[in-house]
């Protein structure tokens, strides 16, 4: 052991005495007092280098001259001179070596390595860590780390030379590139000992801050030559963490502090703006805490606006979409609109789903159950069976702006509007608010004839930017032209019993009925294309999507059909009873169901398999709607509540019961509201966005 | 429309691409329609006293993959991700200051991949740090008083009500 610790000094020392000869003697005219020449040095280390160990100690016996010289020149010559750190090397071998050559009394007084020790922190940052560095592959083997003084009298030598220290501490292999054959009776030198104190250098990083500093400092010079040399470790080093061996990526954190510039003041604001533009909201908000000129940047408009974006990506345009887009909530792409607030308030507005936390807007003034409804951000439309459609205002005072049908009476609002006990069991609204019932007087269109209008109840409505379809009881549908007060354009007639849901798109206008058939109409003329007919029962509920027609039948199928041909492409059963409602993603990929089992089946559309069953619901199913943008289903139940569920976990997110006092008959959302119609003669707004500050900044 | 064209940098080096490869710069592309086809060397612009960041973006055009991958105009999906291949992360594996280099010469040579993998690169050393991280990592000085600091976060905290 002891003799080989001698060699490895040697070894250690050897390179960088032939291979380094002017970094040392540079270091050597600074650090060096004057009597301690090159050559005193060199003979030193030769001796050492090819004596046995006895006869290094004994060649070292001019050492207590040295002392005095030593102390006289304290702060340097203790630091640098080499062979002081032989006398400590000697000092701390093994208790054998120590009694073998007890010749010589080379102790030193513990005091005076405290001194030195104080001095050497004194020096230089720098040479504290070459210091640590270059000792670091010591302080395993002479386990006096932890010892003070030690260390740094038998590391002087190294620290001589910083690069050559620092060659050394970042890769071992440049110093002792092969293994070196032993002397006499000592083994020969593996170079697997050259990583052995890759441990305590890894060590002595952590302890010694400073060293740290110095390193990337000092590294700048050094870090090309030896990448390579870094490249070519072994994973051996890998105790070394973070110190000898790292990648290039990680590299080049360090290699950056060459040049830290600041982007901002170096780039034009438009390409920063570029930047910034890719990053997250969050990511941009502590961007701006940066500086002012930061702060400038990163909370422009340009910048917010991709930011906004990015949260909340538009629609993806379908081709096969034929509903009245619901408003997405992404706002009006305006000039100076502001992007950030829209962020808040859009985050603030998904807490408020996340939390179920609405208010509830009651629309009072139907006399009968609320069939069907529609709404988008500026109006609702809905129909009852009371045989009148009304038109009201989506904002505040939620006003009945129009009646269409026979004149009605007015109705006061009475008894109560939800039901408080169901309530207590899922989410109760923060707020209600009944906006009085407006006076029928001025809102209903006089109609010269009864055939103006629908003379039964109405049981759906679609309406887009031009036209309204309404179904009936009264075994038509009419198209109404919403551009030119809501006038009446035709009335289709062909369907046998009430017409129970109808859909259009550009082309065709679909509409189902109980007597079991679905019809498709032209929409520009009103004719009738085609019948079709395989269902059993009532066709409750249908959708379109480009050519293809999903139906809801109470006969408890759910078919597929193209258009084209009028044939019945695929049958998607449920698992019991009959079916009430339908919806078709906006994809054509997914549909989904809802009636009697009181559960929500989801269909791949293209392999008809059943993917999943919502559950939650404890009564039938009456009505679906699909926001594929928010990822939300939500559904209305004759259960009396409304419930939201994940389109992707199936999860139940949100449970709204008794929001009214019956049955819900028909349900709709878009990005802050749900709007659902009930049996007991009103239609309530769920309203997540209600009181929030800014909100109006979302609407499209 | 494989011809060769050389490209002569401000300091006299040539580089000899596909004119295809050259016309993904819109700038290289209008100089050589306003040229013609007179097989001489372009001179490329230098924006900066540096040769060698329009030598890079050259260099840059010239040896990544075809312009079908971050082609298109589907700008939204595309600054969604700050994702940057493996190929052109190494590309940026630049000092700041020569990073920023090569951004403003893609900007001039207007070749929009390279400019938005050079603003991505930045991009990525700013996300998801802390401000202290950032100003580390370019050398910032905050120059913001304890007060603006206090203003600007309490305007970003998010309060729902």
């Amino acid at each position: 052991m002891s003799p080989r610790e001698t060699t490895v000094v040697s070894s250690r020392r050897r390179p960088s005495l032939s291979l380094r000869p002017r970094p040392r003697t540079a270091v050597h005219s600074v650090v060096l007092p004057k009597n301690y020449t090159f050559d005193q040095w060199q003979k030193a280390s030769l001796v050492e280098a090819c004596a046995d160990d006895a006869s290094a100690i004994e060649e070292m016996e001019p050492f207590p001259e040295a002392v005095p010289r030593r102390r006289a020149a304290k702060s340097f010559s203790s630091l640098r001179h080499p062979v002081d750190g032989l006398v400590a090397l000697g000092r701390r071998l093994s208790v054998t070596l120590r009694s073998k050559t007890s010749k010589q009394n080379l102790r030193v007084p513990g005091d005076e390595h405290d001194d030195e020790c104080h001095n050497y922190h004194h020096v230089t940052g720098h040479s504290s860590h070459k210091r640590s560095a270059a000792s670091g592959s010591w302080g395993v083997r002479s386990r006096a780390w932890s010892h003070g003084p030690n260390p740094v009298s038998i590391n002087r030598r190294p620290s001589l030379n910083s690069v050559s220290a620092l060659h050394e501490f970042y890769a071992p292999t440049a110093s002792i590139p092969a293994p070196i054959p032993g002397h006499g009776l000592e083994p020969p030198i593996l170079p697997n000992d050259m990583y052995a104190g890759a441990a305590a250098r890894a060590a002595a990083a952590a302890q010694n801050e400073l060293m740290e500093l110095a390193r990337l400092e000092m590294a700048k010079p050094e870090r090309y030559l030896l990448k390579s040399s870094e490249m070519g470790l072994t994973k051996d080093s890998e105790s070394g963490i973070g110190i000898d061996l790292r990648d290039r990526s990680d590299l080049s954190d360090a290699e950056l502090d060459l040049i830290r510039t600041d982007p901002v003041s170096y780039l034009p604001a438009e390409i920063m703006a570029h930047v910034l533009s890719h990053l997250d909201p969050a990511s941009l908000l502590q961007s701006e805490l940066v500086s002012r000129s930061w702060y400038r940047q990163a909370s422009s408009q340009h910048v917010w606006k991709h930011a906004f974006r990015g949260a909340h990506p538009c629609r993806p345009a379908s081709a096969t979409a034929t509903k009245k887009k619901q408003s997405a909530g992404l706002g009006k792409n305006i000039p100076n609109q502001d992007w950030k607030r829209m962020y808040f308030v859009r985050r603030a507005l998904e807490h408020r789903w996340k939390e179920g936390k609405a208010a509830a807007i009651y629309l009072h003034g139907h006399q009968d159950s609320v069939y069907c409804a529609q709404f988008d951000e500026n109006k609702i439309i809905t129909g009852s069976r009371d045989r009148t459609i009304r038109v009201w205002d989506a904002h505040y005072p939620w006003s009945c702006l129009k009646i269409i049908g026979p004149p009605p009476g007015d109705v006061a609002i009475a008894g109560p509007v939800n039901n408080p006990a169901q309530q207590a069991t899922g989410k109760s609204p923060f707020a209600t608010i009944c906006p009085p019932s407006t006076p029928t007087a001025g809102i209903v269109t006089p109609m010269a004839q009864t055939a103006d209008y629908h003379s039964a109840s109405i049981l759906c409505l679609r309406f887009d930017e031009e036209i309204m379809v309404t179904g009936s009881s009264d075994y038509t549908c009419i198209v109404w032209d919403i551009k030119n007060d809501y006038r009446p354009i035709h009335r289709l007639a062909a369907h046998r019993a009430g017409v129970l849901d109808v859909c259009f798109d550009d082309r065709y206008i679909v509409s189902c009925s109980k007597d079991s058939t679905i019809c498709v109409w032209d929409r520009k003329t009103g004719a009738l294309l085609k019948q079709l007919t395989g269902h059993r029962g009532p066709v409750n509920a249908v959708q379109l999507r480009g050519d293809l027609v999903v139906s809801a039948s109470g006969d408890g199928v759910a078919k597929l059909w193209n258009v084209i041909d009028g044939h019945c492409v695929k049958e998607f059963p449920s698992k019991d009873r009959g079916l009430a409602c339908i919806e078709f993603s906006d994809d054509g990929r997914t549909i989904l169901t809802g009636g009697n089992d009181r559960t929500i089946y989801q269909f791949d559309a293209n392999t008809g398999e059943l993917v999943n069953e919502l559950r939650g619901h404890t009564g039938l199913i009456r009505s679906l709607h699909l926001d594929s943008m928010n990822k939300r289903i939500v559904s209305g139940s004759y259960d009396m509540s409304v419930k939201v569920f994940d389109t992707e976990s199936g999860e139940l997110s949100i449970d709204l019961p008794g929001w009214t006092t019956s049955w819900m008959l028909n349900v709709q959302s878009d990005y802050r509201r749900i709007l659902a119609t009930s049996q007991d003669s009103r239609a309530v707004i769920m309203d997540f966005g209600y009181g929030l500050d800014g909100i109006e900044l979302l609407e499209e | 429309m494989s011809t060769q064209i050389t490209l002569t940098s401000s300091d006299g080096v040539d580089v000899s691409v596909d004119r295809a490869v050259a016309e993904r710069s819109v700038l290289i592309k209008n100089m050589l329609e306003d040229l013609g086809d007179s097989g001489e060397a372009i001179p490329i612009p230098n924006v900066s006293n540096r040769p060698f960041p329009c030598l890079g973006c050259v260099y840059y055009v010239r040896t990544s993959s075809p312009p079908s991958k971050s082609n298109g105009d589907d700008d939204d999906n595309r600054r969604k991700t700050t994702d940057i291949d493996e190929w052109d992360q190494k590309f940026m594996q630049v000092d700041q200051e020569m990073l920023f280099e090569i951004i403003l010469a893609a900007n001039y040579l207007d070749i929009k991949a390279l400019l938005d993998v050079g603003c991505k690169t930045v991009a990525n050393m700013i996300k998801g740090k802390s401000p202290e991280e950032i100003r580390k990592t370019f050398n910032i000085q905050n120059d913001f008083t304890p007060e603006e600091e206090d203003q600007i976060r309490r305007e970003n905290e998010w309060a729902e009500e």
